[in-house]
């Protein structure tokens, strides 16, 4: 119901205009109120319609039928007890056929033969529809189960098919990898020969390289060490060994030989020459001149016996010689004489006897040469 | 008053053990939700009714589309034996159909059903094996029942079974060590086809033969094969009376055959003059491996020797009727005809 005073709707929306087309709500409540004061009003007025008067008193309304036949009219309805048992052992009937009644008029009909239809006519595309949809079924399911059948066989046919395949292609698997392995094996072989070969290849190689190497290596050692002089000429050191001991050893004899010889000589030389010495100093104490001359020889014998002795042999005459010197020189040596001569003796001992191996040497040495010469 | 049933015959159509079946796409969900109840008998009637429509493929599709593995799952579980067998039986229809498998495959059915491996029920077991089987053709449902770990658990099993189940494990096992065999071959079983090789069921024989096949693919298992000296007892199969039993163990021949140590082994125990006698054999699958082993025989020099002398044979092989075998003589002549 619209009352302005309530206000509805969005309270922050302004109030606008009624619209023109639309009515006013207050109209509307208007219309409305005019509308139950009408019926109320005719109400009122059914109420104040004429209707039949009350009834005059001692007298009352009755309502009565009019029709011909009467019909009872009672509040109450009559009512009679009644009692009905039914027996309780008996089992409930079967229910009968239900047999509608008979209704309506009975009317017969003859169907004589071939009136109505053919059956041998009839009956054949009908007999064809069942006979031909049963083959088809079932020829259907024959086909299926060829089918089935078929599948198996292309199944079986491909598994035999793919069990070959399998061992074809494990049967060359297996061959590949024999002749994979003998192909490796053979080359291992092959590969040791080789590598043996070459192995003796090489050994042969640095042998004979080796030996080359090494041929000169003899020579040269043994160059290299007769150059450093550890060989010995067997007859170089024969000689050095035997020969030159012994013929040193001979020249000393010699030598010896020859220093005895000249020492005793000397010793004679001086005996003589003493004895002369003791003779002209018998004599000086006549006449002192002459015996000089052989004290000279005899010094200059003994300081030149050498010289004189290795002229020997051809000159007989050497000691003459010899003693000239001797006999020359004690005037000047007189002196040295008398105070040297003990240790001369000593020292002309030695020069002698060395002078004499020389000489021995020389000689048996110029002797063996001499043989040689020729 | 009249009733709605007219009469207490019941009319001819209807199966008592069987749920009604909803008309049209009611007709699954419906049977999905009776699955779910707690009623005994409704269960086992959803099952019956479920096992009819499962051989149409569209109803698989649209029975896994609105989830009834999952309730098929729980029911595995069930303590009563005929909801078992029933729920296993439904399932082995399912895997017939290709639909079925993959939705196997995603709802992780596999390792629920590994469950009732050890089934008191044989029927229960049996569905179960065949169920497996039907998975293990397809490649992803074989590599999916090696990872679910179940392989050591159906070699075991291949010794406790009857020979019905043996016959279904058999299959299985050959579908799965196609894929993958390294957990079977440290489970042991190739001791156990050796067993079976030497059965009196000519099916075990020869799909035992098959799954050797299978087993020695990979070198392990050609290795393990050697060892055990499994090699006489397929050369002494090679003479066996059934002909597929003959191919089989000339095709597992072929495989233990690659490695020089089962070349010298079967050359040992003569294998030459019984795989010559395979190459005229009807089946096709015989000749072409028996070709095949007769080639791998060849590669070794002995051999080389001895089949000098039958290159003729071969030669007339060469103009049989199967591709595959022509290839394969001409590949035989080849190997018997080089020289190092």
């Amino acid at each position: 119901m619209y009352d302005r005073r309530v206000v509805r709707g969005n309270t922050y929306a302004l109030q606008t205009s009624v619209l023109p087309g639309q009515p006013d709500p207050i109209e509307i409540q208007r219309q409305q109120q005019a509308k139950r004061r009408a019926l109320a009003k005719k109400r009122a007025q059914e109420q104040l319609r004429p209707r039949t008067p009350e009834p005059v008193e001692g007298r009352k309304h009755v309502d009565v039928q009019t029709e011909i036949y009467l019909e009872e009219i009672a509040d109450r309805i009559i009512e009679v007890d009644m009692e009905c048992q039914t027996d309780a052992f008996l089992d409930r009937p079967s229910t009968p056929l239900f047999i509608p009644a008979k209704t309506g008029k009975d009317v017969a009909t003859q169907i004589l033969e071939g009136e109505l239809f053919d059956f041998d006519l009839e009956v054949k595309p009908m007999l064809e529809v069942l006979v031909g949809k049963t083959i088809e079924q079932s020829l259907l399911e024959v086909m299926e189960e060829e089918e089935l059948a078929n599948l198996r066989a292309s199944q079986c046919a491909y598994e035999e098919l793919r069990n070959v395949e399998l061992a074809e292609v494990q049967r060359l698997e297996e061959q590949e990898r024999r002749h994979r392995e003998e192909k490796e094996r053979r080359k291992q072989q092959q590969w040791e020969v080789v590598c043996q070969h070459t192995e003796t290849a090489q050994k042969v190689a640095a042998r004979a390289f080796a030996q080359r190497y090494l041929s000169d290596l003899l020579p040269s050692v043994f160059s290299s060490l007769r150059d450093s002089g550890y060989f010995y000429d067997p007859v170089e050191r024969d000689i050095e060994i035997g020969f030159l001991p012994w013929l040193m050893h001979e020249v000393d004899k010699t030598m010896e030989y020859s220093m005895v010889g000249r020492t005793v000589l000397d010793m004679l030389i001086r005996e003589v020459v003493e004895k002369r010495l003791a003779m002209y100093e018998q004599k000086e104490n006549q006449p002192p001149t002459r015996k000089p001359e052989d004290e000279l020889g005899g010094s200059g014998g003994v300081t030149e016996p050498p010289a004189g002795y290795e002229q020997s042999p051809a000159q007989p005459q050497g000691p003459l010689v010899d003693r000239d010197p001797l006999e020359r020189r004690p005037d000047d040596g007189r002196y040295t004489e008398n105070v040297v001569s003990q240790e001369r003796k000593l020292l002309e001992e030695e020069e002698y006897e060395q002078a004499r191996i020389r000489s021995t040497s020389g000689r048996e040495v110029l002797q063996p040469r001499e043989d040689l010469e020729p | 008053m009249a009733h709605a049933r007219i009469s207490m015959c019941l009319p001819p159509d209807i199966n008592p053990t069987q749920a009604a079946i909803a008309y049209g796409c009611r007709a699954l969900p419906k049977l999905n939700q009776e699955l779910q109840s707690e009623d005994l008998l409704t269960r086992q009637k959803a099952l019956m009714a479920l096992c009819d429509l499962m051989h149409d493929p569209e109803h698989v599709y649209t029975a896994i589309d609105i989830g009834c593995l999952e309730s098929l799952k729980a029911l595995l579980k069930d303590s009563n034996d005929m909801v078992r067998i029933k729920t296993t039986e439904v399932l082995y229809i399912m895997t017939t159909h290709n639909v079925g498998r993959e939705g196997f495959l995603e709802h992780d059915v596999i390792l629920a059903l590994s469950y009732l491996l050890n089934d008191p029920q044989s029927d229960c077991r049996k569905n179960l094996h065949l169920a497996f089987k039907h998975v293990a053709q397809l490649p992803s449902g074989a590599q999916g029942i090696v990872k679910s770990g179940l392989i050591p658990s159906l070699v075991w099993n291949l010794q406790r079974e009857e020979e019905e189940i043996q016959v279904l494990l058999l299959d299985t096992l050959a579908a799965c060590l196609m894929e993958d065999s390294t957990e079977a071959l440290s489970s042991r079983v190739v001791p156990f086809l050796k067993q079976k090789l030497l059965s009196t069921n000519n099916d075990i024989r020869s799909k035992a033969a098959r799954t050797l096949i299978a087993v020695s693919i990979p070198l392990e298992g050609k290795n393990q094969v050697w060892q055990h000296d499994v090699i006489p007892i397929l050369v002494h199969l090679l003479k066996d009376s059934v002909e597929e039993v003959q191919a089989n163990a000339a095709g597992a021949l072929m495989y233990a055959m690659v490695t020089t140590q089962g070349k010298y082994a079967a050359l040992d125990t003569e294998a030459i003059q019984p795989l010559m006698g395979l190459l005229d054999s009807s089946l096709s699958k015989a000749r072409l491996n028996a070709t095949k082993a007769l080639t791998m025989l060849a590669e070794a020099p002995e051999g080389r020797k001895f089949l000098k002398p039958y290159v003729p044979i071969f030669r007339i092989l060469e103009n049989d009727t199967s591709e595959a075998v022509r290839r394969a003589a001409k590949i035989a002549i080849k190997v018997i005809e080089w020289k190092p």
